[in-house]
């Protein structure tokens, strides 16, 4: 069966609403039971006092990306039918930052807040409606960011390319960096004052 | 070997939680091709309410034209379905491991109010940030980062590195 | 604690290097059967000399011009531009490099039609895409561009304009000595379609 499998046909385009449901439970059960519905325990990672982030996020990327790796290589994947968003250099910076200015201040990514509004957080359902408020703020006002949106261009880049190695090779050298987080983080976990959360 | 938080609440192994994660996504790409988002269902949304409000303005709209408006069905769209699907996950590992409550969570240091002002704050900057960046920590950065998109690194540092400055000048919220 | 975690660590590293080890597969997609079959029927391959003329002339970046004649003939008059293949390299790594260079339209042409044929089917089924046959090859070429055919008398314009243009390029290609009559409509500005590639769709943009 060669991925994705919903694309070339051998589950039919029906089923593709139904899986999402389950992938979203999965993303869900996986967010939540890792303690990301607690925004003092995601803002952790900032203070240093838990690394849950950094663990969870990095793992997940390295695991997704190995296997789709090898997944290609075995030819059960066909990697040019996944969708690689396209990259437009000046938005994703700057909406990167906006959104991490909103990240420090709410404790929530989008995910994270869903997390939370699951087990009755109401901090994530403020969060969560905050969005709503944001997205209108930036659909309204389009015009005015209409050039920045669109500038930058690069297609589909994939970021092996910026450092001119194969695919694999990046995942390698990403390993390396992620492992070396995961000890660094060890260790400043136990160097850091506890705070009670 | 239980991990147990201050509030004797039972957390998964970190890594575990990532391997995991990194399966959901994995199987995301097999079956949809595409990896897993969240801030997708929140434009769709508005876009179709707009539409409902006021069609002519979505109409001629630059932005809202794109999802919503003649015969796009934005809501029924692959993330809103996967956010059903989330909130639902999160239901099912918040009675498992009984942390079900309502409650505003937040530092003893500041009030309720003050935590959900900025929260509401957050978001609406968060919403912002992801229309620009088209995408959110899951959709962008973790998803793009699956597949190796050079956009997707790009806004993952964006957001953690400025949320790193950001967080020690609003420390007073949360340490 | 730290023990069990190096070893995962370990293990993962291992994991990442195995994919960096891993001996390349040739990437040989081959198209389905059914969708070369139905190519192969479309006859939407074919390029006339006249239209590959047009493009020589107004020096189209997108026309990359294949000549899998032998290396002798070639040497002794090729087609501006032309590229030498010979047929039994079509499958070497550069000639597959070449043919995959984005935005070109590869003509392949020998003397007549039957290597260029062979030659198109093989490349079609090596996924190769944008890739045409200059129908009767270089020898329709010659007794076209080169040597005059000759109007029948119930010419219509549009043969008129054919001829003109042929004798314009029987000049570009010869020197000015060759034409012989040339009908009224002597003034050769032709306007010529030249067939460019749309720059790659920018994203984005009003509806």
């Amino acid at each position: 069966m060669i991925g994705p499998i919903i694309s070339s046909g051998i589950i039919s385009p029906a089923w593709d609403n139904i899986f999402a449901v389950l992938l979203g439970m999965g993303f869900g059960f996986a967010l939540e039971s890792s303690g990301f519905s607690s925004s003092r325990k995601i803002i952790g990672t900032f203070f240093g006092y838990d690394f849950v982030v950094v663990k969870v996020f990095f793992t997940a990327a390295i695991v997704a990306s190995i296997g789709l790796l090898y997944l290609s290589y075995f030819g059960l994947v066909d990697f040019s039918q996944l969708y690689i968003q396209p990259t437009f250099l000046t938005s994703a910076i700057v909406g990167g930052i906006i959104m991490g200015i909103g990240f420090a201040m709410g404790g929530f990514c989008p995910g994270t807040s869903l997390a939370a509004i699951g087990v009755g957080r109401i901090d994530g359902l403020v969060f969560f409606g905050g969005m709503f408020m944001g997205v209108f703020l930036f659909s309204e006002s389009f015009s005015l960011f209409e050039n920045m949106f669109y500038s930058g261009s690069q297609g589909a880049k994939m970021i092996n390319e910026a450092f001119g190695i194969s695919p694999e090779l990046f995942t390698f050298f990403l390993v390396l960096a992620a492992v070396g987080m995961f000890f660094g983080a060890a260790w400043v976990q136990k160097k850091v004052k506890k705070v009670e959360y | 070997m239980k991990k147990i938080k201050n509030d004797g609440s039972f957390y998964v192994n970190p890594y575990l939680g990532g391997v995991m994660l990194g399966t959901v996504l994995l199987l995301s790409f097999y079956i949809s091709g595409r990896g897993l988002g969240a801030s997708g269902a929140v434009k769709n949304t508005v876009a179709a309410t707009v539409n409902i409000v006021a069609p002519q303005h979505v109409e001629k709209s630059a932005y809202y034209c794109q999802f919503a408006g003649g015969d796009k069905e934005p809501m029924s769209n692959w993330l809103i379905y996967e956010v059903i699907g989330v909130l639902a996950g999160a239901f099912i590992s918040g009675i498992i491991f009984n942390r079900l409550k309502f409650k505003v969570e937040h530092s003893p240091k500041i009030t309720s109010r003050r935590r959900l002002i900025f929260a509401l704050g957050g978001g609406v900057l968060f919403g912002f940030g992801t229309q620009l960046a088209r995408g959110c920590t899951s959709g962008a950065a973790l998803s793009g980062m699956a597949v190796l998109s050079f956009g997707g690194y790009i806004t993952m540092i964006a957001i953690f590195g400025t949320a790193f400055v950001a967080a020690w000048v609003l420390r007073k919220n949360w340490i | 604690m730290e023990r069990k975690y190096t070893i995962l660590a370990v293990l993962l590293i291992i994991l990442a290097f195995g994919l960096v080890i891993l001996p390349k597969k040739k990437e040989q997609n081959e198209i389905d059967p059914k969708a070369l079959l139905s190519s192969v029927v479309e006859k939407s391959r074919y390029l006339s000399v006249d239209l590959v003329t047009h493009r020589i002339i107004e020096n189209d970046p997108t026309l990359l011009l294949i000549d899998l004649r032998p290396a002798d003939q070639f040497k002794l008059f090729a087609l501006p531009g032309a590229v030498n293949i010979l047929p039994d390299s079509l499958l070497a790594a550069t000639t597959l490099e070449l043919m995959n260079q984005p935005g070109k339209d590869k003509v392949l042409l020998a003397n007549s039609d039957l290597i260029s044929e062979k030659a198109w089917l093989i490349a079609t089924r090596s996924s190769v895409t944008r890739i045409y046959v200059m129908k009767g090859g270089m020898n329709e070429w010659f007794n076209t561009i080169i040597k005059e055919k000759p109007l029948n008398s119930a010419a219509s314009s549009s043969d008129l304009d054919l001829v003109s243009f042929r004798n314009a390029a029987r000049q570009f290609f010869v020197g000015a000595s060759e034409t012989a009559n040339t009908p009224e409509k002597s003034k050769v500005k032709e306007k010529v379609q030249v067939i460019r590639k749309a720059p790659e769709a920018s994203s984005g943009g009003g509806c």
